[in-house]
């Protein structure tokens, strides 16, 4: 036998070593995942997503704008259409708002209930909301709308993660 | 809503809003006609996930009812009968089925539920943009008359 070559007992043992290796490494990564994740969380909260919205079209008549995105759900990646309400406010400023009810989740639909003009309204339920958001009382919904939060990039806009609207 | 555990917990809190079924009938044949069921199958399937988006508050998304296309009939309603009966008796006002497969409108007249037959459209050939503006359109028929039998109800 000459020496270079590994014997059955440095074979085992080097195997070994490195089958630990790999089962420590897979058992630490998740570890140091969970340790960094919320920073990489954050990281992926703050990413604006491109809409076909000019800035500079925009009216004080909310309008529909729906953007398309990737949408990682569990193992599996699709795409999704997302939709946003928006229009300028007495100040001039942008508003933009989640079309997702606050009751149960039905999309609601700008001036549609020809009882109740220039509100949101909720088909499923009768759900109002008021053209800033605010649930209208003795209606199904008890929260205001999700605002998104917004940035002007190349004169398209862009949208960030729906949050629940803070209270005034 | 749809057919998952997290969507059924908020259904079993909220079911007195909960008024409206809906069964996609996706047909399946092997012998002949597959691509033509296939087709058919996504199609519906595809309103139907669209539909669920825009009413999710007020409506429960089954998993589709799929079947041997080839098989009778007088075979294939007698087991909607079942679905149907299950639904009736257990609080849902509305019970839609929705498809693309004409042998439904023979016996359409039997269901206690609402037959909606869509025409399936020859998604396969389209490019994305043509697909879901034609998509759009039908969805937005199809929650019209979703809105009417509502409306008509209340
Ligand atoms: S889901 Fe909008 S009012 Fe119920």
């Amino acid at each position: 036998m000459s020496k270079n070559q590994v014997s059955r007992r440095q074979f085992l043992s080097y195997t070994l070593t490195g089958v630990g290796g790999f089962m420590a490494a897979g058992m630490l990564m998740p570890m140091v995942r969970f340790a960094v994740d919320p920073v990489l969380q954050a990281k992926a909260e703050s990413d604006f997503i491109p809409t076909p919205q000019k800035v500079s079209e925009i009216t004080e008549v909310p309008t529909r704008v729906d953007f398309k995105f990737e949408q990682q759900d569990a193992w599996y990646t699709s795409e999704v259409t997302g939709t946003a309400w928006v229009y300028l406010d007495d100040k001039g400023e942008i508003v933009a708002l989640s079309p997702v009810c606050k009751h149960l989740g039905c999309v609601v639909d700008w001036n549609t209930d020809k009882a109740n003009p220039d509100k949101f309204y909720c088909p499923c339920h009768g759900g109002l909301y008021t053209k800033d958001g605010t649930n209208v009382p003795g209606t199904p919904p008890v929260a205001p709308l999700d605002v998104y939060p917004y940035k002007e990039k190349d004169g398209f806009l862009y949208l960030g993660k729906a949050k629940p609207k803070k209270e005034a | 809503m749809k057919w998952n555990p997290q969507d059924i917990d908020m259904f079993l809190q909220s079911k007195e809003y909960v008024d409206t079924a809906v069964l996609p009938l996706l047909p399946v044949a092997i012998s002949k006609d597959t691509k033509q069921a296939a087709s058919m199958t996504e199609f519906i399937s595809l309103l139907s996930m669209q539909l669920e988006r825009q009413f999710r508050g007020r409506l429960l998304l089954l998993p589709g009812y799929s079947y041997i296309k080839t098989e009778s009939i007088d075979k294939l309603l007698g087991d909607l009968k079942v679905w149907e009966r299950e639904l009736l008796e257990n609080g849902f006002k509305h019970v839609l089925f929705l498809t693309s497969d004409s042998n439904w409108k023979a016996v359409e007249n039997q269901l206690e539920g609402e037959l909606i037959w869509m025409p399936s459209l020859p998604l396969v050939h389209m490019d994305e943009k043509n697909r879901n503006s034609l998509l759009e359109d039908q969805v937005k028929q199809l929650m019209n008359l979703f809105l009417q039998k509502w409306q008509s109800a209340d």
